[in-house]
């Protein structure tokens, strides 16, 4: 899909995933780190526990599809070899604080100047003006800025968030679809421009209109494993699985298929069985009717396994959601048959690793995985050699700790 | 300015959030998106009941139009309501379809080629269409039928199990992620599709898997994994690269700040906004490792402190110092928000019924063309006449005719 288009990304994980995106679908997409390797993406956990920037686990699996080159933005020379990759780029990705590539002589007219056709896309917690856009945030202030955390979690306990940064997972798209969208303006204008991208207003949108609904309903509250009165999370032998209790037509056959199950394993009491459930609402019920309900289902689950349920409800056509571990997503049957995941190539045996291959799937192959993460400067011959540097002008600038 | 994306046609087929969050960047960027809707089997967000509004007609029948998340998530475009059951109905989608540049969908795999509306006959009537499925498990696979929604999304992709507590229940993130992820990632393929058409004349057809996606963004967790066995669990607000990284209550109910101090600097400057207490000068805090080894002792202490403060004042004192910080805000604090205030974030259009309503933009931003919302969101069918004219060249009375025989409903 973006076979022709050429990016340089210089940005930090929360926005490497826009880049990520771009090269899985064709991109040529070259990351430049500082000489020596960035050791923030480069962190730990490594495999086979070594602390070795080569085999960070979090840089293999986050800077798939994309060739590798060190850069010192710090020395007026790396700026200047920026300037000259800048003119033969169509996109530029990074997360720098607003103003930062100013002070440094590469604001955006700087980049402009060298080339107007290229897309700027600038990926910063608040976005690049307004009253916050100085504020610093990771993933925890992001998310909590950005209505999420609020409603995220048990209410006897602090807001909380995914152990893996979800408002980056939201920007990185956000921003790639941006950039498509302006290479395809590009096409009618012959310029390129700046995408402003704000990972607390991503996060924000991802709310399903809730700071708009709170006029017609009472505003929620994070409420942990329930949902109003019901419950949606149970505990099974070995995990836990998503099964919600809700009233309403929708559920009614779901939970009158729940309930024959358990009658066919001798776990459904006469009273269960006797339940109407195109009638069921959980809020006409008292407390110790609705602890009676949930103890007769929660009995049923806890003496199961994930997998067992999951198999259960796939075959009765049951609403039922086992919360899946890492090893059961690897092993999932479903997505094994549609071959989401590849071993890439690497020359350590060690590091060929299962990835996800693809966000999406077609006949052609458009979007998948290329190639595995770089080492630190792997590319660089091949990058700076196409500016006409040669080996003995890339020896001076290593000396120098510009490459 | 006018939007990137003028005068690309879009039909939309589906229902629910997953579906109509993936057109917006086009809606924002000009596109005339369509949607096709049916009065029989009306999008479930129309039928989502709200305790403020009176949903019910006095004949009894549900009122389509008071339904506020349905609005909230579809402004800037227009509908047409067919009936997919019959004949003349499926043939009038076809042509709209196959009269449009885009088409997505989010049905149940199967749906649109029972309609003879797949991608494979579409593409009879239009070769360079671009075309995107967007349903829970993707279009193939031997539980391709599994009947989810995205909570059951989010607990299948492994977002549950990363969400809450490590003592507590798998609680996944609020609201449904893979029906978040999932649409950006189809905005990505249909702008890119739409470029690399414009460049070329071909048209494609791709598969999106909600879950996929969401898999597909937790590709850490696969590889390290895959490297090690690990499994990555829930960990509250804890960070492995350091401490301090949580949430400490603040004065006032249910009022919080995030914290992020896990670099060196960003420690100091939290010790001087903390007036340099003596408790962070002992050995258990002296080093990040230490920090991390006493990372309850430190929560507690950083607790103690921020009890007493206003959670707004103190993140600004804390960002003025350079530390990473901000209240913890709910959903309707967004709106007051003055940093999304600034970037345009919500846009304030009167809904009939509804009165005014908050909608929404994305969160990027093209400096020369920053787009808009265009237009409140469709009654069902609003648009019939006019699309179906201006599209297809309907005559007035053949319009009559189908509206007359049930066909547009």
């Amino acid at each position: 899909v973006f076979a022709d288009v050429r990016v340089l990304d210089l940005s930090d994980e929360s926005g490497c995933l826009a880049g990520r995106i771009l090269g899985d679908l064709g991109a040529d997409v070259v990351r430049i780190e500082a000489p020596g390797g960035d050791p923030a993406a480069r962190r730990g956990p490594y495999l086979s526990g070594v602390a070795d920037p080569e085999r960070s686990l979090p840089w293999l699996a986050l800077h798939t599809s994309q060739r590798g080159i060190t850069l010192a933005l710090a020395r007026p020379r790396g700026r200047e070899l920026l300037l000259r990759l800048v003119e033969g780029a169509d996109v530029l990705i990074e997360t720098a604080p607003p103003g930062a590539w100013e002070a440094l002589g590469l604001g955006d007219a700087a980049l402009e100047a060298r080339n107007p056709r290229l897309v700027h896309c600038a990926i910063t917690p608040f976005g690049r003006s307004g009253p916050r856009a100085h504020w610093r945030a990771g993933d925890l202030v992001a998310v909590a800025m950005g209505g999420n955390a609020a409603m995220t979690g048990d209410p006897d306990r602090p807001p909380v968030r995914c152990t893996l940064p979800t408002s980056f997972f939201h920007a990185g798209p956000e921003a790639a679809a941006a950039i498509a969208a302006a290479l395809y303006a590009r096409e009618a204008t012959g310029r390129g421009q700046l995408v402003d991208v704000s990972l607390q207003e991503c996060q924000a949108g991802t709310l399903l209109g809730a700071p708009g609904l709170e006029r017609f309903r009472a505003p929620g509250r994070r409420s942990g494993a329930r949902l109003g009165r019901t419950r949606e999370i149970w505990r099974t032998r070995d995990g836990w699985v998503s099964f919600g209790l809700r009233g309403g037509p929708a559920r009614a056959a779901n939970l009158a298929a729940t309930v024959a199950w358990m009658a066919e394993c001798g776990q459904a009491p006469a009273w269960l069985r006797a339940t109407d459930w195109a009638r069921y609402d959980p809020n006409a019920l008292s407390a110790d009717e609705l602890a009676r309900l949930e103890e007769a289902f929660a009995a049923f689950f806890a003496g199961r396994s994930m997998r067992e349920l999951y198999a259960g409800a796939l075959e009765r056509r049951i609403l039922l959601a086992p919360c899946n571990d890492a090893r059961e997503i690897a092993e999932h049957p479903q997505l094994r048959a549609r071959e989401l995941f590849v071993s890439l190539e690497s020359p350590d045996p060690a590091l060929r690793l299962e990835h996800p291959a693809r966000f999406a799937a077609d006949s052609l192959g458009a979007c998948g995985v290329r190639r595995r993460a770089p080492r630190v400067g792997e590319h660089n011959a091949e990058v700076y050699g196409a500016l006409g540097l040669g080996a003995a002008e890339l020896e001076k600038l290593a000396a120098d700790g510009v490459v | 300015m006018a939007g990137v994306f003028e005068g690309v046609r879009v039909v939309e087929f589906g229902a629910g959030a997953a579906g109509p969050v993936a057109t917006r960047l086009l809606v924002e960027q000009g596109a005339d998106v369509v949607r096709v809707e049916s009065a029989r089997h009306p999008d479930f967000l129309r039928l989502l009941p709200f305790p403020g509004l009176a949903q019910r007609r006095p004949e009894g029948g549900p009122d389509l139009e008071a339904a506020p998340m349905f609005a909230l998530l579809n402004p800037g475009k227009r509908s047409v309501a067919l009936d997919l059951s019959r004949p003349e109905g499926r043939a009038l989608a076809f042509r709209l379809a196959t009269a449009a540049d885009v088409v997505t969908e989010n049905f149940s795999p199967g749906v649109m080629a029972r309609f003879g509306l797949d991608y494979e006959s579409l593409r009879r009537g239009r070769p360079d269409l671009v075309m995107v499925s967007g349903c829970l498990f993707g279009q193939t696979g031997p539980q391709r039928h599994y009947p989810g929604f995205g909570g059951q999304g989010s607990a299948i992709a492994g977002f549950n199990h990363l969400t809450g507590w490590p003592d507590r229940e798998a609680v996944g993130p609020y609201a449904t992620i893979t029906d978040s992820l999932s649409p950006r990632y189809i905005a990505v393929l249909l702008a890119g599709a739409l470029r690399e058409r414009r460049r070329t004349g071909r048209g494609r057809y791709l598969d999106v898997s909600q879950i996929e996606t969401g898999v597909y963004s937790l590709a850490e967790l696969v590889v390290r994994h895959a490297a090690s066995g690990e499994s990555l669990g829930r960990q509250g607000n804890r960070d492995e690269r350091g401490a301090p990284h949580a949430i400490y209550p603040c004065r006032g109910e249910d009022r919080w700040i995030a914290l992020e101090a896990t670099g060196e600097a960003e420690w100091a400057a939290l010790v001087d906004v903390l007036g340099r207490p003596a408790w962070a000068r002992e050995e258990g805090f002296a080093s990040a490792a230490a920090r991390k080894a006493n990372e309850d002792e430190l929560d507690a202490r950083i607790a103690a402190w921020t009890r007493g403060e206003d959670a707004l004042e103190l993140a600004e004192r804390l960002q003025r110092a350079g530390v990473p910080a901000g209240p913890v805000q709910t959903p309707g604090e967004l709106l007051g928000d003055p940093q999304l205030a600034h970037r345009g974030h919500f846009v304030r259009l009167a809904q009939p019924g509804l009165g005014e309503l908050p909608f929404e933009r994305g969160g990027a931003r093209l400096a020369a063309s920053p787009g808009q919302v265009p237009a409140r969101a469709p009654r069902l069918g609003e648009h019939a006449r006019e699309v179906l004219c201006g599209w297809l060249g309907l005559a007035e009375a053949e319009l009559e005719r189908l509206a007359r025989e049930g066909v547009l409903g």
